[in-house]
């Protein structure tokens, strides 16, 4: 019965590293679970570069923006109310994304925080306004005005932005850094009045069964 | 004289046989729990109405997560080439979704597939770098349909960083379209785009035609089948990419007394099997190994059971002399506990291992977005705004007509100030 259990015991300790062993499949592959994205601070150097436009940058972004064009003198100290016309944001990232979503978000915010201090005109809706006007001209609805005195007003100031990307691929993982900036230029003079930028970083990697 | 009786049962070897009743139970649980989630229960089959858009959608609706996204760009390209430009949007922005998604942590079913007894195809479809690159593809001609060629070209760019991690650098980023597109754009939007169309040209053989940003009719071409997956290897632990040489290989488009000529700008089937290996790939391998050891250890046990189990009764013959002096020879069986047990103990060594061999997993996933066309070429127009009719051909390695692919097509110029994309397959669906 001794030389049956040295047997048993014998067979068994064969048995169970092939087992045991055969179980680790991702032998030899580095952080076969992935590594969840992580914000970094763009000074920061990651051990893999990031991705994407996302909700909290936005956020992020058109907060500093509408804290930072509220505390410029030609708003803060204006005689008159500003006058301000948003021109579409330049994507020149790797990322389609909504770009007028930039600007609305920093003109609700600037509307919502400045009291009263600046104004906004919709160019977007021109072509409604203008056709409006034209047939309050032709008399076919009422005005409450002369029609033929225009008073669409003018911009004393465009502000606008722009998205700059660079974009890194490895077997390590993928990497997005995105410039965000922004200005304010004189309607009259063509002069930067104003000028902020804000900048992501982002990094991960994939799970092993996508590499 | 000698009894020749069968040794009655040791008391001994009772608990060494519950002992392996009891292992048996436990292992068998262990390789039960290996299965960790059950089946989503089908839904029952929805009748097929001939469309393959309704039909489409509804295999979508049915099929399981982890398909989804192949399913949506088959679903895309095909809403696509149907000119259902809504659906293809929809279906192309799901699927980018999900798969710039699975980044944001690591995936359950993604892990699970690493498993021995867990199938590649268990984990969720984004597809190869390749077919996540057309996606995005699609999906530039798709924005750039729709007035915004800044966000086409960010598709563009995302395309060509999805094939920049391939294994050698000679096969990094190296779609010219791709390149050539980021850069037309950028001219679009009166930016500079010669970087882009330089980094093209270095990876083409053919002359690229020059930037024409007051061209109006922007045409997208493909032609051929695109690569088909399979699964080699002992243990179908590798994928592979059947590549067959297209029938056609170029095209034309005559509008009026315009013409432009399409050779293949970029090969699907080139870029699928020039991205070298994979770390799943790996992990099959890893796991193919695994079932030849394990299918190695069973058959050794069990030819070790069969042979303990032919010297559980052993023969033993003696010389025995009677009362009256005489000799003869006596057969005796003796019963071996060893020999016994041990047989037990190889037999249920055996059928594990037999049983984890079988149990592992090790194929590669061979599902593939199945209507991408083998190549893709661009050419422009300068039209009038209205409606043009004009005659798509193909042509064969000899650069003869294939008759039957010909088509006469509208081609419906917008007004200016948006280009006009043209998507032309020889794909039907």
């Amino acid at each position: 019965m001794k030389t049956t259990s040295r047997f048993f015991l014998l067979a068994g300790a064969v048995a169970a590293p092939v087992f045991f062993t055969g179980c680790e499949t991702t032998q030899g592959v580095k952080n076969p679970s992935g590594v969840p994205v992580t914000e970094m601070r763009p000074d920061e150097k990651g051990f893999v570069q990031g991705t994407g436009v996302e909700s909290q940058d936005l956020v992020s972004v058109t907060d500093k923006m509408s804290r930072s064009i509220l505390g410029i003198p030609e708003i803060a100290r204006a005689q008159n109310k500003p006058r301000i016309v948003l021109e579409p944001v330049v994507n020149n990232t790797r990322f389609p994304i909504n770009k007028d979503i930039f600007l609305t978000r920093i003109r609700t915010q600037l509307n919502s925080k400045a009291a009263g201090r600046v104004s906004f005109l919709d160019r977007e809706m021109m072509k409604t306004l203008e056709r409006e006007r034209a047939l309050k001209q032709s008399g076919q609805v009422t005005a409450s005005s002369d029609p033929n005195v225009v008073e669409f007003r003018g911009a004393d100031y465009f502000l606008t932005g722009k998205l700059e990307g660079m974009s890194t691929r490895t077997s390590q993982g993928t990497s997005d850094y995105v410039l965000y900036s922004f200005r304010l230029t004189d309607a009259r003079t063509s002069e930067i009045v104003w000028e902020d930028s804000a900048e992501v970083k982002k990094q991960g990697l994939e799970d092993a069964a996508y590499r | 004289m000698t009894d020749s009786r069968p040794a009655q049962p040791s008391r001994e070897r009772r608990p060494s046989v519950v002992a392996l009743l009891a292992m048996s139970a436990v292992a068998l649980l262990t390789l039960a729990g290996c299965e960790t989630m059950p089946d989503r229960p089908m839904r029952p089959p929805v009748a097929r109405t001939g469309d393959p858009l309704i039909d489409g959608n509804n295999d979508l609706a049915n099929a399981p997560d982890k398909d989804r996204v192949l399913l949506e760009y088959r679903l895309g390209l095909m809403a696509l080439r149907a000119g259902n430009f809504d659906m293809a949007k929809a279906k192309f922005d799901d699927a980018i979704m999900r798969i710039g998604g699975l980044l944001s942590g690591p995936a359950d079913a993604a892990q699970r597939s690493r498993g021995l007894f867990t199938a590649e195809r268990e984990k969720v479809f984004i597809g190869e770098p390749y077919e996540r690159v057309m996606a995005f593809y699609y999906r530039g001609l798709l924005y750039w349909r729709d007035g915004q060629p800044d966000n086409a070209r960010a598709c563009f760019r995302s395309a060509q960083l999805l094939d920049s991690d391939a294994e050698s650098d000679a096969y990094k980023s190296d779609y010219v379209l791709l390149d050539y597109l980021d850069g037309y754009a950028s001219a679009k939007l009166a930016a500079d785009g010669s970087e882009a169309l330089a980094r093209a040209e270095k990876l083409t053989k053919h002359k690229l035609p020059p930037y024409d940003p007051a061209a109006n009719v922007l045409c997208f071409v493909e032609f051929g089948h695109g690569p088909r997956k399979y699964a080699g290897g002992e243990y179908g632990e590798q994928l592979k990419f059947q590549v067959a040489a297209s029938r056609i290989r170029s095209a034309s488009l005559t509008v009026g007394d315009q013409s432009v000529h399409f050779l293949p700008w970029d090969n699907l089937n080139f870029q699928a099997v020039t991205r070298g290996g994979r770390v799943m790939d790996h992990v099959l391998g890893n796991k193919a190994v695994f079932k030849k050891s394990a299918d190695t250890v069973g058959d050794v046990a069990l030819a070790g059971a069969m042979v303990a189990a032919g010297n559980i009764n052993q023969e033993k013959r003696r010389v025995v002399t009677d009362e009256r002096g005489r000799r003869r020879v006596v057969t005796e069986y003796d019963k071996s506990d060893g020999a016994e047990t041990a047989a037990i103990a190889l037999g249920v060594i055996g059928i594990f291992s037999k049983i984890a061999a079988a149990a592992t997993q090790t194929k590669a996933d061979v599902r593939m977005w199945d209507n991408l066309p083998q190549y893709l070429s661009f050419g422009t127009l300068k039209l009038p705004p209205g409606d043009h009719p004009a005659i798509v051909q193909f042509y064969d390695a000899n650069g003869q007509v294939v008759p039957d692919l010909t088509r006469r097509i509208t081609l419906s110029v917008a007004e200016p100030g948006k280009d006009t994309v043209v998507i032309l397959s020889e794909l039907k669906r």
